[in-house]
C-alpha cells in the first residue's frame, strides 16, 4: 500500500500554490505606474490589425494610460455584461448593442454621459445609434458604429458561373443567380438556419413585422400571411447551400466558413469581408458586395439597422480615463479609419463621405435607405434573450409546419413582450 | 454547479470501509474522550465552511425569493420585500408546471435507464474472468473520469448535423433521412441526446457501486440456492437482489437527485431548447435569472425545486440511516 | 445478461482458478453472449473517448468529410498546436490545476480533522454534525450562484481564484469527511494506542500508524475531489468576470467553440487536453479508485 503518489501530488500542489502567490497581484492597475483602462469590445467589432493600430495610437497620445482591450464572445454576453455591471470593479468601457442600452440604463448600471454630448459632437450622430442610447432623456450610450447587412459574394465564382452580380435587382433574379452558382463543390449561398436578421428583412419586404402593436398591446407577428411569405423565401434561399439549419451566423462564424473557399455568398455586414480575407488572404480582391435585393427592382430589400454604442459602467474605476477612450474611438479621426477598415457606417452623418469610395459601404448605403429596427419596446430585449424566432426558423427548415410553428413562436413573443416587467 | 450531476462523486455510503464488516468493538470512540474539547477544535473549520459558504448563501437565496429582485436590485441593492408575490406568480404560470412535469419525466427516463443498465453491467462484470473484468472496469472508470464539459462537447460533435459520425453511420445503414439531420433542432431528438449523454456518464458510477455490492454476497448462498434448483432469474430475485437492495436503493436515490439537478450538460448543449424541449427545473431557474433578469422568480423556482427534491431526500436519508445508523 | 449461467458467478478472485482448463471450448461457446455483452459495453464506453482523441489527430480535410474513417488515415499534431497556442491556454491550465489542487488539499486537511473527531472522539453534537455533513452533500449549488455572487462582490472576492478555491473546497468537503470517517472507523484504535505506549505522541501515533492505512481513502477522495473541481464550470464562468487571465479550463473550453468556429479538430484537441489529467490519474490509480469506492471488497 503506497501513498507516495498522493504525497507527490500534495508537494506539487503546494509548490504551485506558492508559485501562484508570488506571481499573482500583478493584475489590475497598469504597467509602470500607468492607469489601466479595461475595454470590452465584441468579436467582429474590430479586426486584429485595427485593434493593434488603435492601441498603439491611443497609448502614444496618452502615455499615462494602459489600454487593455478584451474581445468578448457573443455567446452568453448578456450574463457577462450583467455580472460586470453589478460588480464593484467593472470594465471601464463596454460595447453593447444599441438596443440593449436602455435596459442597463434603467437598472442604474451605467454612467450618465449627457454632459459630454456636445463635446463629442452629438448633434451629428446617426439617429439609429444615438436614440437607443438614451433613457429618460439622458445619454448613456455613445454611438460607436452602425451597419446593415449586404450580400458579400465571390466575384470569381460568379464569373465562372456566368452571373453578373450588378444585374441582380430583384429577389427572383437573386434566386436564379444563386441556383446557377450552386454547382458542384460550390455553395450558392451559406445561409445558416437561424439568421433571423435576414428573415426580418424578408418579412418587412412582404409588409409583415416581427411583432405589431395593437391598441397598446404587443403581439408576435410571425404568423401573419406576409411574415409566412418572408419565411417561405428564406427557405428557398437557404436550400441553395449547405448552411446548418440549427445554428446562427455566429456559430460557426460565417466569415470563417466563407474563408474556406467554397462559399459563393453570405449575408453579412460588409466588414465580414475583412475577416474573410484575414483568414484566407487568397480571397483578397475576389470579394464583392451588392445590397440585399427587394421584391421589385425599384426598392432594395429592407434591412435591420444594427450597431453598437459604448457605455461606461457606473461601477467602473476609471471614469475619466474611460471617457478619454470613448472620445478617441468615437472621434472623427478613428471613426474614419474604423469605417474604412471595417466597412462600417461611421457614427456621425458628417463622416459618411469617408467611406463613399468603399464598395461595401456603397452597397450598405443603398440598403440603408430601407433600414428598419426591431419592435420599439424595452421588452424586446427579453424576446431576443430567448429568441423564439430562431427556434421557429429551424423548425420550419427541418420540415415543421410553418403555420403552426409560426403561431407557436408568435405566442411566445407575445408572452415575452407582455411579461418581463 | 457542475456538481449537480457529478459522476466523480460517489455516495457517502458507498465508501466507508467498515460498513458491512463486523465492527471491532474497540473501534467505538472511547469513553475517556467524552466531550473532548479537541473534537470541537477539529470540526471548527468544517463547520465554519458549512455556515459561511453554504448556509449563509442559502439564507440569502431564500430572502431574495421574497423580494422584488431584478437587474436594478442586483446593481444598486435596494430590494424590497413583496411577500409571496414571486411564488404566486411562479405557481400561476402554466409554463412552470409544464417544466415541472418535464423534469419528472426526464428524471424517470434517466433513472430507469441508468439503474437497469448499471445492474446489467454489474451482473455482467461479476460473471467475467479477471481479464474481462479489468477491461470493463477500466473503460467504466475512464467514462466516469471524463470531465462533463469535455463529454458534452464530444457528444455535440458525435451528433453534429453535417459531419457527425452518428448521422454518417445511420445513413450508411440505410436510414437516408438522417442525412444532415439536425438532432438538437428537434424536440424529441434533443431530449433523447441529453438523456443518452447523462445515462452514458452516470452508468459507470452506478455499475461499479452495484458490482462492489454484488461481491459482498456470500457465495454459499448461491450454492445452496442452486442446489435447491433455482434458475438464474429466480436466483437474482430471491437471493442477490434482496442482499444488495439497501445499496441499490441508495444509488437509486442519488441518481434521482443528480438527474433532478442536471444542468451543465443541458445548458452547454441546448440552453433548454429547442423551444422548451429540454428545459427542466434547474435550467428554467437559470433562464429566468439570466435571460429575463428575474432573480427573485428564479430564486423562488429554486426553492420549489429544493422542496420537491426534499421528498426524495427524506427517502435517501432513511436509506442512509438504515445503513449508517449504528455509526452515528 | 441475467440469463448467463450462474455457475460462473464467482466474485471472489481466488475461487476461480480450479475451474480453468476444464472443458474450455464448451465454456467459450456457452459464455459467448457474456463476452458479446462485455464487448458492447466496452465499445459504448470507449467510443466517444476514442472519437474525441482520433478527431483531434485527424487532418481537417478528413474531419470534414462525408466519408469518415474509424481509424485516421494520416495523423497530425496541428490541432494540438492550435489549441495550445490559443490565447492563454497555458495560463488557464495553470489556473485550473492551482484551484483544483488547493481546493482538494484544503478539503483533505479539514476533513481529516473532522473525520478524526467523529471516528475517534466522543462529544456532544456528533450525530448532528454528521447529519449536517450529509445534508451539505446534497446542497443545491445551482441555486446559490446569485447569492454567492453578491456575497463575493460585497467582500471584494470577485474575479479572484481563491474564491473558486473556497467554493470547490466546500463542494468536495462533505464527501471527503464521510469517506475518511469510514476509513478511520475501520482502523482499530489499538494500533495507535500501542504506538503511544511505545512512546509516540498521539499525533505521532496517528501519523505513523493510522495515516498509512488511510492512504486508499485519501487517494479516492482526492481523486473525486479533483474531478469535481476540475470540471466545475458555472461558478468559474460567473465569478471570474474582468480578469480573463483568471479563467479556468472549463470556461475556456466552452468559449473555445465560438472562437474556433468550425474547427472541430482543435476543439477536440482542446477537449482531449482538458480531459487528459483526469483520465490519466484515474487510469493509473484505477485500483485505488475502485477499492476506495468498494471499500476493499474489489481485489482486481
Amino acid at each position: 500500500m503506497s501513498y507516495r503518489p498522493l504525497v507527490l501530488l500534495g508537494a506539487a500542489a503546494l509548490s504551485l500554490s506558492l508559485a501562484a502567490c508570488s506571481s499573482s497581484g500583478d493584475s489590475g492597475g497598469g504597467e509602470g505606474g500607468r492607469t489601466g483602462v479595461d475595454v470590452w469590445l465584441m468579436r467582429g467589432s474590430v479586426s486584429a490589425a485595427f485593434q493593434k493600430q488603435f492601441e498603439t495610437g491611443f497609448e502614444k497620445a496618452h502615455p499615462d494610460l494602459d489600454l487593455k482591450i478584451q474581445i468578448q464572445e457573443w455567446n452568453g454576453i448578456g450574463e457577462k455584461v450583467t455580472a460586470a455591471l453589478a460588480s464593484n470593479d467593472a470594465p471601464d468601457v463596454i460595447e453593447v448593442g444599441n438596443t440593449q442600452v436602455a435596459q442597463y440604463a434603467q437598472s442604474e448600471g451605467l454612467t450618465d454621459l449627457s454632459d459630454k454630448v456636445a463635446e463629442l459632437g452629438g448633434d451629428a450622430w446617426v439617429k439609429g445609434l444615438a436614440e437607443p442610447g438614451t433613457y429618460e432623456k439622458k445619454q448613456y450610450g455613445i454611438p460607436y458604429y452602425a451597419a446593415n447587412r449586404v450580400v458579400v459574394y465571390r466575384k470569381d465564382l460568379f464569373e465562372k458561373a456566368g452571373v453578373d452580380a450588378s444585374k441582380i435587382t430583384t429577389r427572383e433574379q437573386w434566386i436564379k443567380a444563386t441556383e446557377k452558382v450552386d454547382k458542384g463543390a460550390t455553395q450558392g449561398i451559406y445561409l445558416p438556419g437561424q439568421n433571423w436578421y435576414a428573415l426580418a428583412g424578408f418579412i418587412w419586404d412582404e409588409g409583415g413585422d416581427l411583432a405589431v402593436n395593437r391598441n397598446g398591446k404587443w403581439q408576435g407577428g410571425l404568423d401573419s400571411p406576409q411574415a409566412l411569405k418572408g419565411m417561405e423565401f428564406y427557405e428557398r434561399l437557404q436550400a441553395l447551400g449547405k448552411g446548418p439549419k440549427d445554428s446562427d451566423e455566429a456559430q460557426p462564424p460565417q466569415a470563417e466558413v466563407m474563408a474556406k473557399g467554397d462559399t459563393a455568398q453570405i449575408i453579412a455586414v460588409p466588414g465580414a469581408a475583412d475577416i474573410v480575407t484575414e483568414n484566407n488572404p487568397e480571397l483578397k480582391d475576389k470579394l464583392g458586395f451588392f445590397p440585399i435585393p427587394g421584391k421589385s427592382a425599384d426598392k432594395p430589400g429592407a434591412v435591420f439597422t444594427g450597431g453598437s454604442d459604448l457605455v461606461v459602467p457606473a461601477a467602473a474605476a476609471h471614469q475619466d480615463e474611460a471617457y478619454t477612450m470613448i472620445k478617441e474611438l468615437t472621434g472623427d479621426a478613428w471613426q474614419k479609419k474604423l469605417a474604412r477598415t471595417m466597412s462600417y457606417v461611421p457614427n456621425k452623418v458628417t463622416l459618411a463621405e469617408a467611406v463613399n469610395s468603399e464598395p461595401g459601404a456603397a452597397a450598405m448605403a443603398i440598403g440603408a435607405v430601407n433600414g428598419r429596427a426591431t419592435p420599439n419596446t424595452p421588452e424586446w430585449a427579453a424576446v431576443e434573450a430567448k429568441n423564439p424566432i430562431k427556434n421557429y426558423m429551424t423548425a420550419v427548415l427541418t420540415g415543421g409546419n410553418a403555420k403552426s410553428e409560426a403561431a407557436k413562436a408568435s405566442r411566445t413573443i407575445t408572452g415575452a413582450l407582455a411579461g418581463g416587467s | 454547479m457542475s456538481i449537480v450531476h457529478e459522476p466523480g462523486t460517489p455516495p457517502p455510503a458507498a465508501a466507508p470501509a467498515a460498513r458491512r464488516r463486523p465492527r471491532p468493538p474497540a473501534g467505538r470512540p472511547r469513553a475517556s474522550d467524552r466531550n473532548s474539547p479537541w473534537a470541537y477544535l477539529l470540526i471548527a473549520p468544517a463547520v465554519a465552511g458549512m455556515l459561511y459558504l453554504l448556509l449563509y448563501p442559502l439564507a440569502r437565496a431564500v430572502v431574495i425569493s421574497f423580494q422584488d429582485f431584478r437587474l436594478r436590485q442586483l446593481i444598486v441593492g435596494d430590494a424590497s420585500f413583496v411577500g409571496l408575490r414571486n411564488y404566486r406568480e411562479l405557481l400561476g404560470d402554466a409554463r412552470f408546471w409544464e417544466v415541472v412535469r418535464r423534469t419528472f419525466l426526464f428524471m424517470a427516463v434517466n433513472v430507469v435507464l441508468i439503474m437497469v443498465l448499471a445492474m446489467l453491467v454489474a451482473l455482467m462484470i461479476e460473471r467475467l474472468g479477471r481479464f474481462g473484468r479489468t477491461v470493463v472496469l477500466g473503460s467504466l472508470v475512464l467514462v466516469w473520469a471524463m470531465p462533463v464539459i469535455a463529454a458534452t462537447t464530444v457528444f455535440q460533435w458525435l451528433f453534429h448535423s453535417r459531419f457527425g459520425i452518428v448521422n454518417e453511420v445511420l445513413v450508411s445503414l440505410g436510414f437516408s433521412s438522417y442525412e444532415g439531420y439536425a438532432w438538437l433542432a428537434h424536440d424529441k431528438a434533443a431530449f433523447a441526446i441529453i438523456v443518452t449523454l447523462i445515462v452514458w456518464q452516470s452508468v459507470p458510477f452506478a455499475a461499479i457501486t452495484l458490482y462492489s455490492a454484488l461481491t459482498t454476497v456470500p457465495r454459499e448462498l448461491y450454492e445452496s440456492a442452486r442446489i435447491d434448483g433455482a434458475g438464474a432469474g429466480r436466483l437474482f430475485r430471491s437471493v442477490t437482489f434482496p442482499l444488495i437492495r439497501p445499496l441499490f436503493m441508495l444509488v437509486l436515490s442519488l441518481e434521482v437527485i443528480w438527474t433532478f439537478k442536471a444542468f451543465v450538460q443541458i445548458w452547454v448543449m441546448t440552453k433548454g431548447g429547442p423551444g422548451d424541449a429540454t428545459t427542466i427545473l434547474p435550467v428554467y431557474a437559470v433562464q429566468t435569472a439570466l435571460s429575463n433578469q428575474r432573480y427573485d422568480l428564479s430564486s423562488a423556482a429554486s426553492m420549489v425545486t429544493v422542496l420537491l427534491m426534499s421528498g426524495v431526500l427524506v427517502f435517501y436519508f432513511r436509506q442512509l440511516f438504515r445503513q449508517e445508523g449504528e455509526h452515528l | 445478461m441475467t440469463t448467463a449461467p450462474v455457475k460462473t458467478a464467482a466474485p471472489a478472485a481466488g475461487s476461480r482458478a480450479p475451474r480453468a482448463g476444464r472443458g474450455r471450448p464448451v465454456r467459450w461457446i456457452r459464455r459467448s453472449p457474456l463476452y458479446l455483452a462485455a464487448t458492447v459495453t466496452v465499445v459504448l464506453c470507449l467510443f466517444p473517448v476514442y472519437w474525441m482523441v482520433t478527431t483531434a489527430f485527424k487532418p481537417s480535410q478528413d474531419i470534414q468529410s462525408y466519408d469518415p474513417r474509424l481509424v485516421p488515415g494520416s495523423w497530425t499534431l496541428r490541432h494540438f498546436q492550435d489549441a495550445v497556442s490559443a490565447d492563454g491556454f497555458g495560463l488557464f491550465w495553470r489556473n485550473s490545476i492551482l484551484v483544483t489542487l488547493s481546493a482538494v488539499l484544503l478539503a483533505l486537511l479539514v476533513a481529516l480533522g473532522a473525520a478524526y473527531a467523529v471516528a475517534r472522539l466522543r462529544w456532544r453534537g456528533r450525530r448532528q454534525f454528521m447529519l449536517a455533513v450529509f445534508l451539505a452533500q446534497m446542497a443545491p449549488w445551482e441555486s446559490l450562484i446569485i447569492p454567492i455572487y453578491i456575497i463575493s462582490r460585497d467582500t471584494d472576492m470577485l474575479d479572484r481564484l481563491p474564491t473558486l478555491t473556497l467554493i470547490y473546497f466546500m463542494i468536495t468537503l462533505p464527501f471527503t469527511v464521510v469517506v475518511l470517517r469510514g476509513f478511520l472507523a475501520s482502523i482499530p484504535p489499538e494500533l495507535e494506542e500501542a504506538a503511544q505506549v511505545d512512546g509516540c505522541t498521539r499525533l505521532g501515533a496517528f501519523r505513523r500508524v493510522a495515516f498509512p492505512l488511510l492512504a486508499p481513502g485519501l487517494m479516492a477522495t482526492s481523486l473525486f475531489g479533483f474531478i469535481t473541481a476540475w470540471n466545475e464550470f458555472t461558478y468559474a464562468n460567473f465569478l471570474i468576470i474582468k480578469e480573463q487571465d483568471s479563467r479556468t479550463l472549463p470556461v475556456w473550453l466552452s468559449s473555445f467553440q465560438s472562437t474556433f468556429g468550425t474547427d472541430w479538430g482543435a476543439t477536440m484537441a482542446a477537449s482531449t487536453l482538458f480531459a487528459l489529467p483526469a483520465l490519466i490519474i484515474f487510469l493509473v490509480l484505477q485500483r485505488h479508485v475502485t477499492s476506495g469506492l468498494a471499500a476493499g471488497s474489489v481485489k482486481g
